[in-house]
């Protein structure tokens, strides 16, 4: 009881609500550098996977090639890039789109790959171009999966940019490395339940986001398929 | 009724398992006086520190675990309160004002600070032995250009506007630490245009004192690289800085008059040119700090 006291004191001490070492001045820091990480990552990891996952070729070497990507640490990448590029936001971006780029790749290209046969060939017959083709019926039908890469990069990265502080950088892992060096285990605590809260906010509003991009259609195939399976197994 | 058995077995065997495990924890090889555990803390001069005490200890006849580049005096001081840790090399006014909580009771005065010291250890079951001549306190360096600029030789030198025009960068720890940031403020006025957490002394001061997002920055008096890297140290003109004489903090439980004696001989022989020369070598010339250690305690007629 007296620790969550504490923690409360903590968060209602309006000395942490403004500043530079303010809650809204570090939500604003780890939002930008997940945020650029991850858009970054998409860039890369997106085109790719979709490409190949059309085309539904070198699949295996996609997924193998990020497979290495998430086999690597996060911190090493960023030691590495701090010992190259000094000290800024670039190493720990650097690192955070590695980071980014191995569930996205992986997942946009399973997702264009799943994508029924029949109805690829129905697109063509009607006289769809390639690019028209992936982009109106393939793409939409891949969004689910798709968006599901996107969420775990995303809450993946958020996670992850505490490292930022390791090397100078802001954002809320500041307050667990400034808490444990300044004997304040309750400024540590609240900087670890503030990147909590941040991955979940991230999780639901990309969730959100996911509801509104998967067409009309497939949302409402969903429910009476999952019945039908449900009816079949019963039988 | 076969897999009764077999698990019967699989009991049997555990549990003899456990038992000779728990047997194996508590024999010590019998030509050894015991084992002692030697901490460090994440910079060089105290893997140096640390392995100096250790390897004494182990020519004395004690089995030494190490575990050096621990961490910071949080991570050191919890595992050595929770008994993981029998010994480390600390430094008397930074002990002090981390045990007392800041409380700013250090002074200049080494075996004062040592006393007052022990009756904030006593009680947590740890003792600090004789502090060596051996300094290493904080100092405040800034670039030569800067110091040509504002013409700073001394820290009284920068006025608040200079001051406010300097960017100021240290560890983590500084902003609530006496001797650091609260010191510069209270004893010398001054308020910088921003600071910025970096580490204590380590690369990412060094990074930014190169790129110029800093200029002013915390720097350990023993650094032997402060030259080549274009750094001036101004000097503590009214005296903020405290006693950091080097000396081995101890759980009272390890400290046997033969492991102080021990420890107190090394103390005794130990200055702040060993330690200036000593981080050179392992800091700047990348030399293993064991190898470093041992070569002082030949020098010092500890060769076995």
């Amino acid at each position: 009881m007296e620790f969550l006291g504490s923690i409360w004191r903590w968060f209602s001490d309006p000395t942490h609500w403004s500043g530079a070492d303010g809650i809204p001045q570090r939500l604003v820091e780890h939002v930008q550098l997940s945020a650029e990480s991850v858009a970054i990552g998409a860039l890369i990891a997106l085109p790719i996977g979709i490409a190949l996952g059309h085309y539904g070729r070198f699949g295996d070497l996609a997924i193998n090639i990020s497979n290495v990507g998430r086999a690597l640490p996060s911190f090493g990448i960023l030691v590495i890039a701090f010992q190259v590029f000094g000290l800024g936001d670039f190493p720990i971006v650097l690192s955070l789109t590695a980071l980014a780029i191995p569930p996205m790749l992986t997942n946009s290209y399973v997702a264009l790959r799943e994508v029924d046969p029949d109805v690829k060939d129905a697109a063509r017959g009607m006289g769809y171009r390639e690019l028209t083709q992936v982009l109106r019926v393939e793409l939409p039908l891949a969004v689910p999966l798709l968006m599901a890469g996107v969420r775990t990069s995303a809450v993946q990265v958020v996670a992850t940019a505490t490292l930022a502080a390791l090397i100078s950088g802001g954002g809320f892992g500041r307050y667990i490395i400034d808490g444990l060096a300044q004997q304040d285990p309750i400024k540590g605590f609240a900087g670890a339940l503030l990147v909590g809260l941040l991955a979940v906010a991230t999780e639901l509003s990309l969730a959100r986001l996911e509801r509104v991009l998967v067409p009309r259609g497939i949302r409402l195939l969903k429910a009476p398929a999952m019945q039908r399976t449900a009816t079949f197994k019963t039988a | 009724m076969n897999l009764k058995l077999n698990s019967w077995r699989l009991l049997v065997a555990l549990t003899a398992l456990t038992v000779l495990a728990a047997c194996g924890g508590t024999t010590t090889p019998s030509t050894s006086k015991g084992t002692l555990t030697v901490a460090g803390f994440n910079f060089p001069e105290s893997s140096v520190l640390a392995d100096i005490y250790g390897q004494a200890l182990a020519h004395d006849g004690y089995t030494i675990n190490y575990k050096l580049l621990l961490g910071t005096r949080p991570i050191v001081v919890t595992a050595i309160k929770a008994g993981q840790v029998d010994v480390y090399p600390g430094y008397a006014a930074s002990e002090l004002e981390y045990f007392n909580k800041g409380a700013g009771e250090a002074t200049s005065d080494p075996a004062a600070t040592t006393a007052k010291l022990n009756t904030y250890l006593q009680p947590v079951g740890l003792v600090a032995l004789t502090p060596a001549a051996a300094v290493d306190a904080n100092a405040f360096a800034v670039p030569q250009a800067i110091a040509a600029k504002y013409h700073l030789t001394k820290l009284s030198d920068i006025t608040p506007a200079i001051a406010g025009q300097l960017t100021f960068g240290a560890g983590p720890e500084c902003p609530t630490y006496k001797f650091c940031l609260p010191g510069l403020t209270s004893v010398y006025g001054l308020h910088f245009k921003a600071v910025k957490t970096l580490d204590t002394d380590g690369s990412l001061t060094r990074a930014a004192f190169k790129n110029g997002s800093i200029q002013i920055g915390l720097v350990f008096t023993t650094d032997a690289d402060l030259k080549a890297l274009g750094l001036v140290v101004l000097d503590d003109d009214k005296h903020m800085t405290a006693a950091d004489n080097v000396l081995p903090i101890i759980r009272s439980a390890a400290a046997s008059d033969e492991v102080k004696t021990v420890l107190n001989n090394i103390d005794a022989k130990l200055t702040t040119a060993d330690l200036i020369s000593m981080v050179d070598q392992v800091a700047n010339q990348h030399m293993d700090a064991s190898a470093v250690a041992t070569a002082w305690l030949q020098k010092n007629n500890y060769s076995s």
